[in-house]
């Protein structure tokens, strides 16, 4: 990178006018703020229905989750989209994917009803509608990139997510996590993340904000990223671990 | 048999809220009811029977207690006799104990009006029982997800629950797309309020608003101006649908520090001035709802403002107290546009100088997910930060500050305490001239507790108040 010129980061906010709900946009806030707080600039592009957008131009893609209308609404228009997402993917592209987000790149949610509703396809995975909703505190120990730590969020979903040859993201530690059987929380691809987890996830563990902040940084140069005082964030999940795990 | 179980059931629920009184344990709203509907489920409906003049029901998401304070404070001051659940006990329990509290075993005590605020959740069991006289829809935010799963299933709720009432009369918010839809949805007839274009509107729709799309058709909603959030002048290009003529409407809004004015203009052509002791446009709404309603009981347009202007706002809605010269506001807080609106009272106030205390709690009262921070703008108090000091309290004290911090916020400025008396104690004798607390629902009350024990209630008549703004 040419000295005296700041690097800029491409953040993709996935239908922000539609799924604005569940505090999800503190994903963007947390990413924005911890590059802003490194002196790396960013820039959002908000993508709507209709917009069109360059997947590969992008250093972090976000799509949250909504009430059902809207989550119809964004995956009709996500469908046309569908090829070039793929492609940024498996060109290691980071993205986050949250609740209705995450099932809807799987390969399709089944409702109680037994009505099939197609997915993307892009990641091995599929989702059932639950009798009840797996609502409430979560924490789940992640190992990323060779650390290991516990997050915490709350969910709040119907769905029971299972996964096909894909790695979970974590083990559940208190909480439902994917489906509330076998222990596990959201899943990996990549550079992909996909959670349940609301609260919303990457401002209370910012060690994941990190972890995609490094991965679009090491596509583009090699520097190395700045630490940063983490204590308020610390106390904030130690607080929910006590709760949930008494230590 | 029936009076039989009446009688043991006010008999049990009487002797429960003497006994919780006694205690001094908490506000003792729930329990009493409970016992009650237990011992007899027709608890509420025979009692509701005896209301003279019939019940009115104000439901929606935010000023659900301001309102029906508001309407209960015209009708009493025009002479009548009103059972209010003044506690904001919305569910069928508070409503219940409500009723065993009031009414005694001979129905000696004869009540014109019943005016109760109910949760929209509880809506449909509620007004079953009572078979309101008019039920008052304030507006549609998104609140408390986690108990009651999404906005659109709440809605249909109330709305199912009105398809089944027949004759009853409802004063419904032209301004909010949501609460409008009711009207036509139902088939009942409305009395409709709203505040006119004003020169507070914008032309951009707000982050976190909730209804972007048609109730009837689904086409994405047009608007020529905002008031906040959804609230606003909007029209459907799919099937026609659009804001109702106001048959009550507020025009040329005046925000003072602690009143707000304006002068309300009626469909038929005449008009009369409004002041209301309360901060804030989302309080000009409630007031326009509680003043819709006592016009819709055939009061006098003049004599219900006159009424409405001794109006005294309830625990925790922006209530004033003094702690040695120090003016202290404690305020309820609940979804992100009732903070928004809060948030709004803060940077007016901060001119001075400025200490804040946010006191966040995650009990089932509150909604035990606290993601809705993040749907909460608080960004725009970073402009102001200089004027202003932070204490984080209560069960998530620590997210509270994490979401101020990434609003901007210097670390420095934010406090975490989780104790609520020594936060209080911290804003009472913090530097700056002023100082707010702003609370979610169960941290209200210890809150007000701690603060009242400190500081006096303020209780100056509204119109020698100085202006804050």
């Amino acid at each position: 990178m040419p000295i005296g010129i700041r690097p800029r980061l491409n953040i993709c906010h996935m239908y922000p006018d539609l799924l604005n709900l569940y505090g999800d946009r503190g994903n963007i806030m947390a990413y924005r703020m911890r590059c802003l707080w490194r002196e790396i600039e960013v820039t959002i592009h908000q993508v709507n229905i209709g917009d069109s957008v360059d997947f590969e131009r992008m250093d972090f893609i976000f799509l949250g989750g909504g009430s059902d209308r809207e989550q119809n609404l964004m995956a009709a228009d996500l469908v046309e989209k569908s090829g070039a997402l793929q492609a940024a993917i498996e060109d290691g592209v980071p993205l986050l994917a949250i609740c209705g987000g995450y099932q809807l790149l799987g390969k399709y949610y089944k409702t109680l009803a037994g009505d099939v509703i197609p997915g993307l396809g892009l990641l091995d995975l599929y989702t059932e509608g639950g009798e009840t909703r797996l609502i409430g505190n979560v924490a789940v120990e992640v190992d990323l990139g060779g650390v290991t730590q516990r997050i915490t969020g709350f969910e709040n979903h119907s769905g029971r997510t299972h996964l096909g040859r894909l790695d979970p993201l974590g083990k559940v530690l208190a909480g439902h996590g994917n489906n509330g059987r076998d222990g596990m929380e959201g899943a990996r691809y990549k550079n992909v993340i996909c959670s349940y987890l609301h609260g919303p996830m990457l401002p209370k563990n910012p060690f994941i904000t990190d972890y995609l902040i490094a991965c679009a940084v090491k596509r583009k140069w090699s520097i190395p990223l700045k630490p940063l005082n983490d204590s308020i964030e610390m106390s904030a999940t130690n607080v929910m671990l006590k709760r949930l795990l008494g230590n | 048999m029936r009076k039989a179980r009446l009688f043991m059931a006010l008999f049990a629920a009487k002797i429960l809220v003497f006994i919780i009184k006694i205690l001094g344990r908490g506000k003792g709203t729930a329990l009493p009811g409970r016992v009650a509907l237990k011992i007899y489920p027709g608890l509420i409906s025979d009692l509701s029977s005896r209301i003279g003049k019939g019940v009115i029901v104000v439901t929606g998401t935010n000023g659900k207690t301001t309102t029906n304070n508001m309407i209960a404070r015209i009708l009493e001051a025009g002479g009548c006799r009103v059972l209010i659940n003044r506690e904001g006990a919305n569910l069928i329990t508070g409503i219940a104990t409500a009723f065993a509290r009031e009414m005694d075993f001979l129905n000696s005590r004869a009540f014109d009006y019943a005016c109760l605020e109910v949760d929209e959740a509880a809506f449909p069991g509620v007004a079953s029982r009572v078979r309101p006289r008019c039920v008052v829809i304030t507006n549609f935010f998104r609140d408390q997800l986690d108990r009651y799963g999404e906005l659109d299933r709440t809605i249909a709720l109330v709305r199912n629950a009105l398809k089944e009432m027949e004759g009853i009369r409802l004063v419904l918010n032209a301004d909010d797309p949501l609460v409008a839809q009711m009207g036509r949805s139902t088939g009942l007839q409305s009395v409709f309020y709203g505040v006119a274009e004003h020169g507070g509107v914008t032309s951009q729709g707000a982050a976190a608003r909730e209804a972007k799309f048609c109730p009837f058709c689904g086409h994405e909603l047009a608007y020529r101006y905002y008031q906040y959030s959804q609230l606003g002048a909007y029209g459907c290009p799919g099937c026609g649908f659009s804001r109702p003529d106001p048959d009550v409407e507020g025009t040329s809004p005046r925000r003072g520090g602690s009143f707000t004015q304006c002068r309300v203009r009626f469909r038929q052509g005449s008009s009369v001035s409004l002041e209301v002791p309360v901060y804030g446009m989302y309080n000009l709404y409630n007031a326009l709802a509680a003043y819709s309603t006592a016009l819709l009981l055939d009061m006098d347009p003049q004599r219900a403002a006159v009424f409405l202007k001794g109006y005294r706002p309830a625990t925790g809605r922006m209530e004033r107290f003094d702690y040695r010269g120090k003016q202290v506001y404690l305020n309820l807080v609940k979804n992100p546009t009732g903070f928004n609106e809060g948030i709004g009272a803060l940077v007016e106030m901060s001119d001075g100088g400025l200490d804040v205390m946010i006191a966040i709690n995650d009990n089932d009262a509150d909604g035990r997910d606290i993601s809705w921070l993040w749907d909460v703008d608080f960004e725009i108090l970073a402009d102001c930060q200089d004027r202003i000091n932070f204490v984080c309290s209560g069960l998530r004290a620590e997210e509270m500050a994490l979401r101020l911090k990434y609003a901007g916020i210097q670390e420095f400025r934010l406090m975490v305490e989780s104790d609520f008396n020594e936060a209080v104690s911290r804003v009472l004798n913090g530097g700056a001239g002023k100082a707010c607390i702003l609370s979610t629902y169960t941290a209200l009350w210890p809150v007000e507790r701690i603060l009242s024990g400190y500081a006096n209630r303020d209780q100056t008549p509204a119109e020698y108040l100085p202006h804050v703004s």
